[in-house]
């Protein structure tokens, strides 16, 4: 097996830094895995830190959707899947990605069985890594890597963030103690610390965007940023003072903050024309096809899941109602429903990674290619 | 090939064969190689392209002429009328006959755009290996490397089971 470093090329007639660069790091997640079966060469090329590394860079971050389904042995799976907006992915089936189904184990004492299935909740996404919740329990996966595990020493602790510390290489969560939201606690994923208390910002509501560096959450009249670097918080200006929360999205290199209307017809969208200036711009508003979207699923309730992601430059609303996925155009006109795909949570959004990281099999309870994976 | 429009500057690319290619400096620029050589002036009269033989570099030039964003280009005359989207079809089916090489001349291709950095070519001509290896089986990989398995039965079985969900 040594001598085959090196000496016959990855792919003979190109050479392996070529191959490497621009063939492997384009390939999806789930062939590049394949790969490592192909020969000892392949799986060295397709395993190294770096190459990974450049690998998640060149992924998109897709919109997260989730659902409920019924499994085959009782209970019900939560299913991850991306959804590719992007032009160019043509075929409805492309478009959906399923990326991690998940059950956890039942527990004893049910209602009609005897026994009951927590389910898993998605709640926040980073470089590849997913926390989930479940009951009230935090849990971190790599849907790609299939590792799992629970996150201990959380007790009462709700989440409000998830984000790399860059100093330390850490991946960091900020909590808030649930008999006291304005005191903030940072934990260390892997540390065997107690959550730290970091101090008190304006209370923060469902959890922070990671954009250039920092955490933001709008709070109402302001947007209040933590730096993951200092880890310390600051005051951004809001586009309007409003009571209401806005929702915050990425659009490209610029921030983007969106506001349903209290009749859930129309969204107006702003974007941050300057970061450093706290420069709003007005972008659009965007009348929901309410009525179309009613008449399809034969219900007059309000709509209340609105995502707006960045589609190649262009703004791309998605709306979840009941069970159906509808795409939306910024004139607001209804491009696509899909029944039964999942839903938008939070404007989550996922990069996929297959890069390794330590502090997994650290953690209690860790676990590879196994349950609660399914 | 149309008539080149007057006025428009142009610049000469050598081949290691000694063969010249006069092109408009904006075709060139497709390459962002060859812009950043232009705009650090570093390019006088001719450049020179080391590596890449005169059948791949006309070739290379061939894509760069249909790509170049339409203002003054040749070949697609009636831009004026054509919509964006009939544009871009027709750039769709252009680009399919044009890729329909021996894998040697796309590897070739995909080598030059590599180090001209011109990124549809490269998107265009790593794409049929991407999908080679995304849609086929292991022992057709293999076939198409012309690599044997170097694995013994249960390394393979270790490493399918380490990425079992890859497998299914």
């Amino acid at each position: 097996m040594a001598e085959a470093a090196g000496a016959t090329p990855l792919l003979p007639g190109l050479p392996d830094e070529i191959t490497i660069g621009e063939i492997l790091v384009r390939l999806p997640p789930k062939p590049l895995l394949r790969c490592r079966a192909v020969s000892p060469a392949w799986r060295r090329a397709t395993s190294a830190r770096d190459f990974l590394l450049s690998h998640h860079a060149r992924q998109s971050a897709l919109p997260l959707l989730y659902s409920h389904k019924d499994v085959a042995d009782g209970g019900q799976s939560l299913d991850v899947t991306l959804f590719d907006h992007r032009a160019g992915v043509a075929a409805a089936t492309d478009q959906f990605q399923r990326i991690a189904r998940l059950k956890a184990v039942p527990l004893e004492g049910g209602i009609e069985d005897g026994s009951f299935t927590p389910l898993f909740y998605p709640v926040a996404s980073c470089d590849g890594l997913l926390l989930l919740s479940i009951e009230c329990d935090l849990c971190i996966c790599n849907p790609e890597t299939q590792q799992y595990a629970p996150l201990e020493q959380l007790d009462g602790f709700m989440t409000v963030g998830f984000y790399l510390h860059p100093p330390t290489g850490q991946y960091r969560l900020l909590l808030y103690h649930e008999t006291d939201q304005r005191a903030v606690y940072v934990f260390s994923i892997g540390s065997n610390q107690p959550p730290r208390h970091i101090g008190r910002p304006d209370p923060l509501a469902g959890h922070g965007l990671l954009f250039r560096g920092s955490l933001h959450w709008h709070t109402g009249n302001w947007i209040m940023a933590f730096d993951t670097t200092t880890e310390s918080f600051r005051q951004i200006r809001s586009p309007v003072a409003r009571e209401d929360y806005g929702q915050l999205f990425a659009m490209g290199d610029m921030l983007g903050i969106f506001f349903l209307n209290d009749e859930k017809t129309a969204i107006d969208i702003w974007v941050m024309k300057d970061y450093q200036g706290e420069v709003w711009a007005f972008k659009c508003r965007v009348e929901l096809p309410v009525a179309e979207i009613r008449d399809h699923c034969q219900n007059s309730s309000h709509i209340d899941e609105v995502m707006v992601v960045n589609g190649d430059g262009e703004l791309l609303v998605l709306v979840g109602f009941e069970d159906w996925l509808f795409q939306v155009d910024s004139d607001g006109k209804l491009i696509a429903s899909f029944h039964a795909r999942g839903l938008p949570s939070y404007n989550i959004v996922h990069k996929q990674s297959l890069v390794q990281h330590t502090f997994f099999p650290t953690l209690e309870g860790y676990v590879i290619n196994d349950s609660p994976f399914i | 090939m149309a008539t080149r429009e007057a006025g428009k500057k142009m610049i000469m690319l050598k081949s290691p064969d000694g063969m010249e290619f006069e092109v408009e400096e904006a075709v060139a620029m497709e390459s962002q190689t060859i812009r950043k050589m232009i705009e650090d002036d570093c390019a006088d009269t001719a450049i020179l392209i080391p590596n890449i033989n005169s059948k791949i570099l006309s070739r290379v030039i061939e894509y760069c002429n249909k790509h170049v964003p339409t203002t003054g280009a040749t070949g697609a005359a009636a831009s004026d009328t054509v919509a964006p989207a009939a544009l871009a079809e027709d750039l769709k089916i252009w680009d399919a006959e044009f890729i329909k090489v021996n894998r040697a001349t796309r590897f070739d291709l995909i080598q030059a755009a590599s180090y001209l950095n011109i990124k549809g070519l490269l998107d265009l001509t790593s794409q049929t290996t991407i999908d080679t290896i995304s849609d086929n089986s292991l022992e057709e990989i293999r076939s198409f490397l012309s690599t044997k398995n170097d694995y013994l039965p249960e390394e393979e079985q270790t490493i399918r089971r380490e990425n079992q969900w890859a497998f299914q």
